[in-house]
C-alpha cells in the first residue's frame, strides 16, 4: 500500500473505526448490568441480560413478528412492484415514463415522518377512511394500532426503493428477445415466464433482499402505527430506553437484533448466488 | 384458428400496465391527503364548509421549537453533505484507481452503517456518549449522520469515476500539472454528476434520519423529524402537516433540480 492510498484512505479509516469502536463498546456494554433505579451501569462481565432475553417470551414474539412482517411486507412488494418495475422499463411512452420517474424519486425524497404522518391521517380512527364509513352509516373499523397498519405503511415505503432497483435490471434485458420468443408464437405470458422473468431474477434477488432488509430494520412506522401494540425488534429496543433507560438490556437486545440480520443477510446471499448461478452462468 | 399479427408496439399487456400504475397511485397516495390536510380547518376533516386557510404553515413558522429544529436539522445535513462528500472523494480514488491487498474488504466495510438498522446504531450511538460522558446533542447527532451517509455518497461517486478516463489526468501531468492540479483541473470537473447525486442523498437522508437521531437528540437539541414526533404524539394537529406539505415541495424542488442538472436516468444510474 503506497502512501498516497493510505493518505487517501486515512478519512474514511477513521470514520470506519469509530463506528466500529462505538458498536464494539456497545456490545461490551450487553455484558453489563443496570444498577437499579439510576441510568448507571457497570461490570463485572455477566451473560444476565442474554439469559434473560432468551427466557422470555415477549423477545421471541418480537423476533417472529418481525420475520413475518418482513416477509409479507417482501412478498407484497414483489406483487405490487414488479409490474411496476416493467412498465417502467418497457413502455414506450418516453413521457408515461418520465412521470412514473419523477413520481418515484420525489416519493422517496419526501421522507419517513411525512408519509407515516400521511397514513395516521388516512387509517386513523378518526382518519378518513373511518369518517368515510361513518357517513354512509357503517361501524368504525380497526385500520390502525395493527399489524395492517404497519404493513401498509412500511410497504409503501419501500416500494420506490424496490422497483427504482428492479427497474435498473429490467432495462439491461433486450426487448429483442421477448419479440423473439413472441415471433416463434409463445404468447405474452409464456415469454415472459420463460424468458423475461429467468434473465431479471439476479435484478429481482437483488431489489428483493433490499426491501427484505427495509422492512427488518423498520422502525418509524411500526412506532408510529403501531400504537404500542405491534412489537418488532426495533421498537422492542426503543422501548427499553424509553421506558428505564436500560443501556445494557437494550444492548443486547440490539446484539441478538443485529446477529438475526447477518443470518437473514447471510441466507439472501447465498440464495442470489444460487440463483445467479442457476439462471445466469455466474456469480452476481 | 387464424394467427393475429404481434403488437411490438405494445411491449406490456394492458393488465400490467394498469397493475403498474395502480401501485403508481399507492405510492403517491399519502402526498395528496397531507397536503389536502395542510390546508383544512381542523382537525382530521379534510373538506370543511369554511374552506382551506394557511393558519398551520403560520403556526409551523410561529413555533420556536420547530424553527429551532429546522435550524438544526439544516446544519446538520448542510455539514453532514460537505463533510461525506469531502471524505467520500479521496475513497473513492482509491476505490477505483489504486490496487492493494484488502480493498475489496475495506470497500465493503465502508458500506457496513448501510446494513445495521438504525435502531441498533442509534442506541450503540447513545451508549457510547453516554460512557464517554459526551452526551448526546449536535455534533453527536451530525457525526453519526456522516457515518451513516459515506456509503451512500460513495457509491455515485466511485460509479462516476469508473467511467471516466484517466489518461486525461495522466496528459495534465505529462503537460507539467502537479498531481493535485491535474486532479482538481481535470478530473473534478468531470465528478459533477457524482457529486450532485452523492451530496442530494447526504442531505435528504441526514433531514429525514429519525431512527439514530431520536437517540441522541436531548432536550436543548431535537431534529425536525424528532420534534415532528413528539409533536404528533403531545398535540396533534395539522401543523405537522404544514410541514411535510413543505418538504415534499422542497423534494419536488430537488427532483427538478437533479432532471434539469443531470437528467433522473443518469441520476440513477448512479445510485
Amino acid at each position: 500500500m503506497s502512501r498516497a492510498t493510505i493518505l487517501l484512505m486515512l478519512p474514511a479509516l477513521l470514520v470506519l473505526t469509530l463506528f466500529g469502536v462505538v458498536l464494539a463498546s456497545f456490545a461490551s456494554v450487553s455484558l453489563m448490568v443496570l444498577d437499579p433505579g439510576s441510568a448507571v451501569f457497570h461490570g463485572p462481565p455477566t451473560l444476565a441480560n442474554y439469559t434473560r432475553l432468551l427466557g422470555s417470551e415477549g423477545a421471541w414474539r418480537a423476533v417472529l413478528t418481525t420475520l413475518r412482517l418482513s416477509a409479507e411486507i417482501t412478498v407484497l412488494c414483489v406483487l405490487f412492484g414488479y409490474p411496476l418495475a416493467r412498465v417502467l422499463a418497457r413502455s414506450h411512452s418516453r413521457s408515461l415514463r418520465r412521470v412514473i420517474l419523477f413520481c418515484l424519486v420525489a416519493t422517496f425524497l419526501s421522507g419517513g415522518v411525512t408519509r407515516a404522518y400521511a397514513w395516521l391521517i388516512i387509517l386513523g380512527n378518526q382518519g378518513l377512511i373511518n369518517q368515510g364509513l361513518r357517513a354512509v352509516g357503517l361501524p368504525r373499523a380497526a385500520l390502525i394500532n395493527n399489524e395492517f397498519a404497519v404493513v401498509v405503511s412500511v410497504l409503501n415505503f419501500v416500494l420506490p426503493f424496490f422497483v427504482l432497483t428492479l427497474f435498473g435490471a429490467l432495462r439491461t434485458i433486450p426487448e429483442q428477445l421477448e419479440h423473439a420468443a413472441r415471433n416463434l408464437g409463445a404468447s405474452r405470458l409464456r415469454s415472459f415466464v420463460s424468458v423475461t422473468l429467468p434473465l431479471s431474477l439476479p435484478g429481482l434477488a437483488a431489489a428483493t433482499s433490499l426491501c427484505f432488509a427495509l422492512s427488518l430494520g423498520a422502525f418509524l412506522f411500526p412506532q408510529m402505527l403501531g400504537g404500542g401494540r405491534v412489537h418488532v425488534l426495533a421498537t422492542a429496543i426503543y422501548d427499553r430506553i424509553q421506558a428505564s433507560y436500560d443501556i445494557p438490556s437494550a444492548a443486547a437486545l440490539a446484539v441478538l437484533f443485529f446477529l438475526l440480520v447477518l443470518l437473514m443477510l447471510a441466507v439472501v446471499g447465498g440464495l442470489r448466488r444460487l440463483v445467479a448461478v442457476r439462471f445466469a452462468g455466474e456469480a452476481a | 384458428m387464424t394467427r393475429r399479427a404481434i403488437d411490438h408496439t405494445r411491449p406490456v399487456s394492458a393488465v400490467v400496465t394498469v397493475w403498474g400504475l395502480a401501485t403508481l397511485v399507492f405510492v403517491l397516495l399519502p402526498l395528496p391527503f397531507i397536503v389536502l390536510y395542510a390546508l383544512s380547518r381542523n382537525n382530521y376533516a379534510l373538506f370543511s364548509a369554511q374552506g382551506f386557510t394557511l393558519q398551520w404553515f403560520q403556526r409551523f413558522f410561529e413555533n420556536d421549537r420547530f424553527m429551532a429544529a429546522l435550524q438544526n436539522s439544516l446544519a446538520i445535513s448542510a455539514i453532514t453533505t460537505v463533510v461525506a462528500l469531502a471524505i467520500a472523494a479521496p475513497t473513492a480514488i482509491v476505490a477505483v484507481r489504486h490496487r492493494f491487498p484488502g480493498r475489496d474488504l475495506m470497500m465493503a466495510l465502508i458500506s457496513a452503517p448501510l446494513l445495521v438498522p438504525g435502531v441498533i446504531s442509534g442506541t450503540a450511538a447513545l451508549s457510547f456518549v453516554a460512557q464517554t460522558r459526551i452526551g448526546p446533542g449536535f455534533w453527536p447527532i451530525t457525526v453519526a449522520m456522516i457515518c451513516f451517509t459515506l456509503p451512500l455518497v460513495l457509491r455515485p461517486l466511485v460509479a462516476n469515476l469508473s467511467g471516466l478516463d484517466p489518461d486525461l489526468e495522466k496528459a495534465a501531468r505529462n503537460l507539467g500539472a502537479s498531481p493535485f492540479a491535474a486532479f482538481w483541473r481535470v478530473t473534478m470537473p468531470q465528478l459533477a454528476p457524482g457529486l450532485v447525486a452523492g451530496g442530494t442523498f447526504a442531505f435528504v437522508e441526514a433531514m429525514d434520519n429519525f431512527s439514530i437521531a431520536v437517540f441522541l437528540t436531548n432536550i436543548s437539541t431535537t431534529t425536525l423529524p424528532v420534534e415532528a414526533y413528539s409533536y404528533i404524539r403531545d398535540i396533534d394537529d395539522p401543523t405537522v402537516a404544514a410541514m411535510a406539505t413543505l418538504l415534499i415541495l422542497l423534494s419536488i424542488g430537488v427532483v427538478l433540480a437533479i432532471e434539469w442538472l443531470l437528467g433522473l436516468d443518469r441520476f440513477l444510474d448512479m445510485s
